[in-house]
């Protein structure tokens, strides 16, 4: 593995040690050499990447080269979102976060493979199949966003843009050991991304350090009036002493020896250096997965509605249905896979007349809950910290018959989803020869808390 | 817990086609997620509203007015179907 970061590229480049034609080129040829066995990308975008001759150094992504989660649109390449009923779509215009990055200097490489429809932990479902975790092949990537880690921590580029509903940026970058974030709900547009659950997608970058991180969110943050909840807010003051809270409801039955060990060990290094460590409790986190599981498959449902194969999809073929209806059933029935078709089916019943109060109104109610939980903690610290996944990366397999187990990989991750929290996942450690990710969890829109505390932390751990 | 015909009316309100064998497997999977969902029974939520949205994101509203696509972006989605002189042809859906 040789993954590199956005500002080691621009100092190579200033220093004239390469050339953009030279970056773009090695970038290519590890591709070329790795895709294969790893899976990562779906669609490389050789061509346009030759087109490039240089990119003015004065701009802030200036050396910084993309790989796009294949549910971000890129005007005129495929956009699958790693479903059979995307195949052979092609995007009519530029998500606002791919133009924010064009008119910021950063450039384009490839598409990246995913879970259909941004919904796995694994990267086990899309259509395209599965991805592989570049330190173990045997193991997954996490997911759903698997592809743009993988790629990021490869050397296939130095960045990617990923989205993360209940932990889909996160989880992948804990299991492949980068840094991953996922921005305040409203700062990131999401005009041109996929839709899969709208009160809780975010888009946010994949980097090998959490300056690069930081360095491409704020050039994709932003009021955009094509995304109805996006917000613009003001720049934060860092704390002169920074105090951090460890909720003790994250250390759980359930949770795997060594990550558990690696992350308590990750925490006893902080406290020597300088940093306040208190407890703090979040006492309905055992209530998120459950509340999470019927928010996000009611929201699935209703957007997984357009896709009838007539506005898109699927193109039946007419004669052999009788009717409309018949026609909608055989695309939809043969065009998902089936993690989707389970979350559709679960959110027509969470959302269907006398269900509608005992599961979809009860579980907004216990998210309420769990948002106050954060903000009272908040008074007190100023980041949290947690483990990012229960486990170490697990085998390619092991979980993909039982739908149960597979979600809670996303059990720490789904919180900040719910609060619509800012969380970052940094590498703190290995087991196993495998990476243990923490998170790192903010106030809503304090990014500029959360960074600073995260560079911070990011040392210490690396040491 | 979950009835065969109920699992059949909600593959047939999703339009989702499903053969016997998925049908199973799909009402196995729905009863095991079903029932550790059953555990939220147990939060008090008198008095607590539920959180649709975050209040300080408003929605962005705009006049509702035809507007003109350009002739590449309109050749983009005309390549996704048939197309009838500048008309998208589709299959009648009533």
């Amino acid at each position: 593995m040789v993954a590199t970061t956005i500002k080691e590229t621009q100092e190579k480049l200033r220093k004239g040690e390469i050339s953009y034609k030279e970056l773009l080129s090695g970038f290519l040829s590890r591709i070329k050499e790795r895709n294969e066995e790893t899976n990562a990308l779906l669609s490389v975008m050789e061509k346009q990447s030759e087109k490039i001759k240089n990119v003015s150094s004065e701009l802030p992504l200036y050396g910084a080269v993309f790989a796009i989660k294949d549910n971000i649109l890129i005007k005129g390449e495929s956009c699958t979102a790693g479903s059979k009923l995307l195949e052979h779509y092609r995007a009519p215009f530029d998500a606002t976060v791919i133009e924010k990055i064009r008119r910021n200097g950063g450039v384009f490489i490839g598409k990246a493979n995913m879970d259909e429809f941004a919904m796995g932990s694994s990267s086990e479902n899309s259509a395209f199949g599965e991805i592989r975790n570049p330190y173990d092949l045997e193991k997954v990537p996490g997911g759903s966003s698997g592809g743009c880690a993988v790629a990021v921590k490869d050397g296939m580029c130095n960045a990617a843009l990923g989205s993360d509903t209940g932990g889909s940026i996160r989880q992948p970058a804990a299991f492949c050991g980068v840094v991953g974030f996922k921005p305040t709900y409203g700062t990131v547009s999401r005009y041109g991304v996929i839709s899969m659950a709208s009160s809780f997608d975010q888009v946010g970058p994949f980097a090998n350090s959490v300056e690069d991180a930081q360095l491409i969110f704020e050039t994709i943050r932003g009021k955009d009036e094509k995304d109805s909840v996006t917000s613009n807010f003001e720049k934060k003051e860092a704390p002169k002493s920074i105090k951090v809270g460890i909720p003790e409801e994250y250390f759980v039955e359930g949770m795997e020896k060594e990550v558990e060990d690696a992350i308590k060990e990750a925490i006893s290094k902080i406290e020597k250096n300088d940093i306040e460590v208190v407890n703090v409790n979040l006492p309905h986190t055992e209530y998120a997965l459950p509340a999470y599981e019927i928010i996000m498959a009611s929201e699935v449902s209703a957007n997984m509605a357009r896709y009838d194969g007539i506005r898109y999809g699927l193109e039946f073929d007419r004669p052999a249905a009788k009717s409309i209806e018949e026609a909608y059933l055989k695309n939809r029935g043969g065009g998902f896979g089936k993690e989707a078709r389970r979350r559709i089916i679960l959110g027509t019943y969470t959302l269907s007349a006398g269900y509608y109060d005992a599961y979809y109104i009860k579980a907004q109610k216990v998210r309420n809950l769990i948002a106050s939980d954060f903000s009272d903690a908040f008074k007190k610290v100023d980041v949290i910290l947690a483990p990012a996944t229960p486990t170490l990366p697990f085998n390619i397999g092991e979980k993909v018959e039982d739908p149960l187990s597979m979600h809670l990989s996303d059990i720490f991750t789904v919180t900040s989803n719910l609060a619509g929290l800012p969380a970052l996942s940094i590498p703190c450690g290995e087991r196993k020869g495998l990476p243990v990710g923490m998170q790192v969890i903010g106030d809503r829109f304090n990014e500029d808390i959360l960074f600073h505390v995260s560079k911070k932390l990011e040392k210490i751990w690396k040491k | 817990m979950i009835e065969k015909r109920e699992i059949e009316k909600l593959a047939f309100l999703s339009r989702i086609r499903l053969d016997n064998k998925d049908a199973k497997e799909i009402r196995e999977d729905l009863e095991s997620i079903l029932g550790y969902v059953q555990k939220l029974k147990n939060v008090n939520t008198e008095d607590v509203e539920p959180l649709f949205h975050f209040p300080e994101l408003k929605n962005v509203v705009r006049e509702d007015k035809p507007c003109t696509v350009n002739r590449e972006t309109q050749k983009e989605m005309m390549r996704m179907g048939k197309d009838k002189d500048d008309y998208l042809k589709v299959e009648s859906i009533l």
